[in-house]
C-alpha cells in the first residue's frame, strides 16, 4: 500500500538517497544531511503545532508500507517571505508612444518584486523513479490540496507554486548566465545551490534593483522567461487541470514560472466529499488503475494520512474500507473521511451531494 | 578676413549649404529644415538684440565669414539655458556597490540614471565647420568667440556651462550605444531619430526614453566601449574645450553615449586672460596673433589679427580690422591671446 504520512526522522536516510538521485534542479532540498534533518525537525513542529502558524513546513511522506520505505516527498510552506525577503520578477510591459513620432513600442520589463509574501507555497515535491507510476506522483501533488482545504485557516487564501525553469544538461541556465552571472560571479548551480540552504535572499541582495527591460538580454535569455523545464512540464500540466495559473512572475534566477490558485477553486478540493467509513471484511480488488482510484484523508491535521482505494468502494453515503486500509489511515468506523479523485477526468467519487448538477 | 558675427536672417542658405555639406557624418543641433533654421535664427536675433532676457532662453546662433564675400564657413551657438525651458536629459554614470555581509561578496555595478542636473546650465553647441578650416586659427576663432561674447555679456549666462560631444559612430553610420539601448524603445535608427530630434526637440525624445536606470552590464560590448567616448571627429573641439579649462565628467549623451564636458564659467580661459582695451589703428601687420571682439548683442564681431600694444589701455591693429569690427579708432575692444 502507498501512504501519504507526516515526514519522520527515521525517513532521513531514504529523503538523503532521494535527493542525491535528484541532483541539481530540486532547489528546495539540497542533498545535504543537516538541512534535510532540519526540515523534518521543522515539519514535526509544524504538525505538531510546536511552531507558529506562519512558520509551518508541512513535509509529507509517501511510503510503501510493504518496503517500509519512504519513496517520495512533497510540502507545503505556510507563508513565505516572513524570516527571509521572497524575491520574483514580474513580467510586465513599458509603452513608449508619440503619435507625431508613429512610435508605439511595447517592451517587455521585469520588476522587481516581493509580491508573494505572505503566501502559501506548494513546493519540494519529489519521487523515487522507482515508484513514477500508477498515479503515484499525483498522489503525491495533490494530498496537500485535501490538506490546505481541510485547515485553510493555517494558510492563505491563495497558494502558489514555483515551476523549474530551463536549464540544460550541464546545469545552464540561459537567463542566468545573461542577467544574473552579470551581477554576480557564480554558476547558476551555485547559486541555486545556495537558494536551498535559505541563502536565496543574501543572493538577491546583490541582484538589480531597477527594472530590467528585456530587449537589452539576449534572445536566449528572454525566450526561456515564463517557461519550464522540460522535465517539469508535466507538473506544469497536472496543476494547470487543478485550476491553477501563471500569475505573471517569474524566479529571478532561471525564469521559472509561478503558478497560483485560491485553495478554493483548485479543482481537487471542489471534487472533494466527505463520507462515513464503514468497515468491510470482504476482501477488495485492491489492484485497479491509477484512472479507477480515488483518495482517501482521515482528516487529521497531527497525523494527516492518504491513500487509494478503487472508486468502487463508495456508496451514496458511506466509504467501505478493508481494516488495513482503515488501520492505515487510523480511522474506525463511523468516522469521516474525505474523499477526491486521484486522475484528472477519473470518476468523481459522488452519488448525489454536494456537486450534483 | 575671418569674421564671426550674429547669424542673420539671409544666413539661411548659406548655413544649409554648410550643414548639407559637412554635417552627415557629425550631427549637431542645427535644424537641418529651411523654416526650423530660419526661426531658429529670428530667435537667436531676438536675443542678441535683447528682446529675450535670460529668463526667456535665449539661443544665440553665429557664424563665421569670410569678410571678402561674406560667405559662411561656419555656425557655433550658445544656449543660455540648457533645456531651454524643458529639462535636459543625460545619463549620470553611477556605481552602486552590491554587497553581501553573508556572502562576503561585494561588486561595483555601472548603473545609468537619466537625469536632469545639467539643466539651466549655459550650453555651448550647434558648432559646423567647413572641413578646410578644421586645423586653421579660425576654428578656435569661432569656437572662442562664444567666450569672449560672454565675458562682453556675462549676467546673461549662468555660472556653468555645458558641452556635448558627439559620441561614437561608425563608418557606416551605425550608432553601438543607440542600437544598444535607445533603439529598442524607438524602433527607428540613428539618424531618424537624430532628424527628430532636431525637428521637434531633443527633450521630446528623451521623454519616450525608459524613465528607469540602466546596468552597463546589460548593454553590448560595442556599446560599453562607446560610453562616454567622443568622436574621433571631435578631436580638435575636445582638445580646444580642455584648453578652455573643460573636463569630462559623469554625464553622458542618452542618444550616443557621448561625453558631456562641463566648466565653471568665470574659470574658462578665455574669461580670464580676455581684456578690454582702446583700439587704435596702425600700419604694421605684424604683433601678437589675437582675438579681438567688440559691440553689444546683435553689433557682436569678432575676428583674429595680430595686435601691438600700445600703452597700457591702448593697443593696435590695422585699419582693416577696425573696418571688420565696423568700429572707429579708440573703441572699446574684448581682447584675448590665442
Amino acid at each position: 500500500m502507498l501512504l501519504i504520512r507526516p515526514l519522520q526522522e527515521q525517513d532521513l536516510d531514504d529523503l538523503m538517497v532521494m535527493a542525491e538521485a535528484a541532483g541539481k534542479g530540486l532547489t528546495t532540498l539540497p542533498a545535504n544531511r543537516d538541512l534535510l534533518s532540519q526540515k523534518i525537525t521543522q515539519a514535526q513542529d509544524s504538525f505538531n503545532q510546536r511552531c507558529k502558524p506562519e512558520a509551518g513546513l508541512f513535509l509529507f511522506a509517501l511510503e510503501d508500507t510493504d518496503l517500509k520505505r519512504c519513496v517520495g516527498i512533497s510540502g507545503i510552506q505556510a507563508r513565505v517571505g516572513l524570516d527571509e525577503v521572497f524575491y520574483n520578477y514580474r513580467v510586465s510591459t513599458t509603452v513608449n508612444a508619440s503619435r507625431e513620432l508613429g512610435v508605439h513600442v511595447r517592451t517587455p520589463t521585469l520588476h522587481l518584486t516581493n509580491d508573494m509574501t505572505d503566501t502559501t507555497e506548494i513546493c519540494s515535491l519529489l519521487l523515487s523513479d522507482s515508484h513514477r507510476k500508477g498515479g503515484n506522483g499525483l498522489l503525491l501533488s495533490r494530498c496537500r490540496f485535501m490538506f490546505l482545504d481541510d485547515f485553510r485557516r493555517h494558510f492563505s487564501e491563495k497558494v502558489f507554486a514555483e515551476m523549474r525553469g530551463v536549464s540544460d544538461s550541464q546545469g545552464h541556465s540561459p537567463l542566468w548566465d545573461a542577467l544574473g552571472s552579470r551581477f554576480f560571479d557564480m554558476e547558476f548551480g551555485q547559486a541555486d545551490y545556495l537558494t536551498g540552504i535559505g541563502q536565496k535572499a543574501f543572493i538577491a541582495e546583490l541582484m538589480p534593483k531597477y527594472p530590467i527591460y528585456l530587449p537589452l538580454l539576449p534572445p536566449s535569455a528572454r525566450e526561456v522567461i515564463g517557461q519550464v523545464h522540460e522535465n517539469t512540464a508535466p507538473a506544469l500540466r497536472m496543476l494547470q487541470a487543478e485550476g491553477f495559473n501563471f500569475n505573471g512572475l517569474v524566479d529571478i534566477f532561471d525564469g521559472g514560472p509561478v503558478v497560483e490558485a485560491f485553495i478554493h477553486n483548485i479543482r481537487t478540493v471542489r471534487e472533494s466529499v466527505n463520507r462515513h467509513v464503514l468497515l468491510r471484511h470482504k476482501p477488495v480488488d485492491m489492484d485497479v488503475p491509477a484512472s479507477e482510484r480515488v483518495m482517501v484523508s482521515n482528516r487529521s491535521f497531527r497525523d494527516f494520512r492518504v491513500t487509494t482505494v478503487p472508486a468502487s468502494c463508495i456508496s451514496p453515503d458511506t466509504i467501505s474500507l478493508p481494516p488495513e486500509v482503515a488501520e492505515a489511515l487510523e480511522v474506525d468506523s463511523g468516522e469521516l473521511v474525505r474523499l477526491a479523485p486521484l486522475k484528472d477526468a477519473g470518476p468523481a467519487p459522488i452519488h448525489g451531494g454536494a456537486t450534483a448538477p | 578676413m575671418w569674421l564671426v558675427r550674429p547669424a542673420q536672417p539671409e544666413d539661411v542658405d548659406g548655413i544649409l549649404q554648410l550643414a548639407a555639406d559637412h554635417c552627415s557624418q557629425l550631427s549637431s543641433t542645427i535644424p537641418k529644415s529651411r523654416e526650423g533654421l530660419a526661426a531658429r535664427i529670428e530667435l537667436s536675433c531676438q536675443s542678441f538684440a535683447g528682446e529675450r532676457g535670460p529668463d526667456r532662453y535665449q539661443r544665440f546662433l553665429f557664424v563665421l565669414v569670410d569678410s571678402k564675400d561674406n560667405q559662411v564657413q561656419g555656425v557655433a551657438g550658445i544656449d543660455g539655458r540648457a533645456g531651454n525651458g524643458q529639462p535636459f536629459y543625460n545619463y549620470r554614470m553611477d556605481a552602486l556597490i552590491h554587497s553581501s555581509h553573508e556572502l562576503g561578496v561585494s561588486r561595483r555595478v555601472d548603473v545609468l540614471y537619466p537625469s536632469h542636473a545639467l539643466t539651466d546650465r549655459t550650453l555651448l553647441g550647434a558648432f559646423v565647420i567647413a572641413p578646410g578650416l578644421c586645423d586653421s586659427d579660425a576654428f578656435e576663432l569661432l569656437s572662442r568667440a562664444r567666450m569672449l561674447f560672454m565675458a562682453c555679456h556675462r549676467n546673461w549666462f549662468s555660472d556653468r556651462m555645458v558641452v556635448e560631444i558627439q559620441g561614437i559612430q561608425t563608418d557606416a553610420g551605425e550608432v553601438p550605444f543607440w542600437d544598444s539601448l535607445g533603439r529598442h524603445f524607438f524602433d527607428m535608427d540613428f539618424d531618424t531619430a537624430d532628424r527628430y530630434s532636431g525637428m521637434l526637440s531633443k527633450t521630446f525624445i528623451a521623454e519616450l526614453m525608459p524613465p528607469n536606470p540602466i546596468y552597463v552590464t546589460l548593454l553590448s560590448e560595442s556599446a560599453q566601449q562607446a560610453l562616454g567616448q567622443a568622436h574621433p571627429a571631435t578631436r580638435r573641439t575636445v582638445a580646444l574645450l580642455q584648453q578652455e579649462g573643460f573636463h569630462g565628467g559623469n554625464y553622458v549623451d542618452i542618444f550616443d553615449g557621448g561625453p558631456v564636458l562641463e566648466a565653471r564659467t568665470n574659470n574658462l580661459k578665455t574669461m580670464v586672460t580676455c581684456q578690454r582695451k582702446q583700439l587704435r589703428s596702425t600700419d604694421a601687420e605684424d604683433g601678437e596673433l589675437c582675438l579681438l571682439a567688440r559691440g553689444e548683442g546683435l553689433d557682436f564681431r569678432c575676428t583674429l589679427s595680430g595686435v601691438s600694444e600700445a600703452l597700457d589701455e591702448v593697443i593696435r591693429a590695422p585699419l582693416t580690422v577696425l573696418h571688420n569690427l565696423e568700429c572707429e579708432s579708440g573703441c572699446d575692444v574684448m581682447v584675448a591671446p590665442l
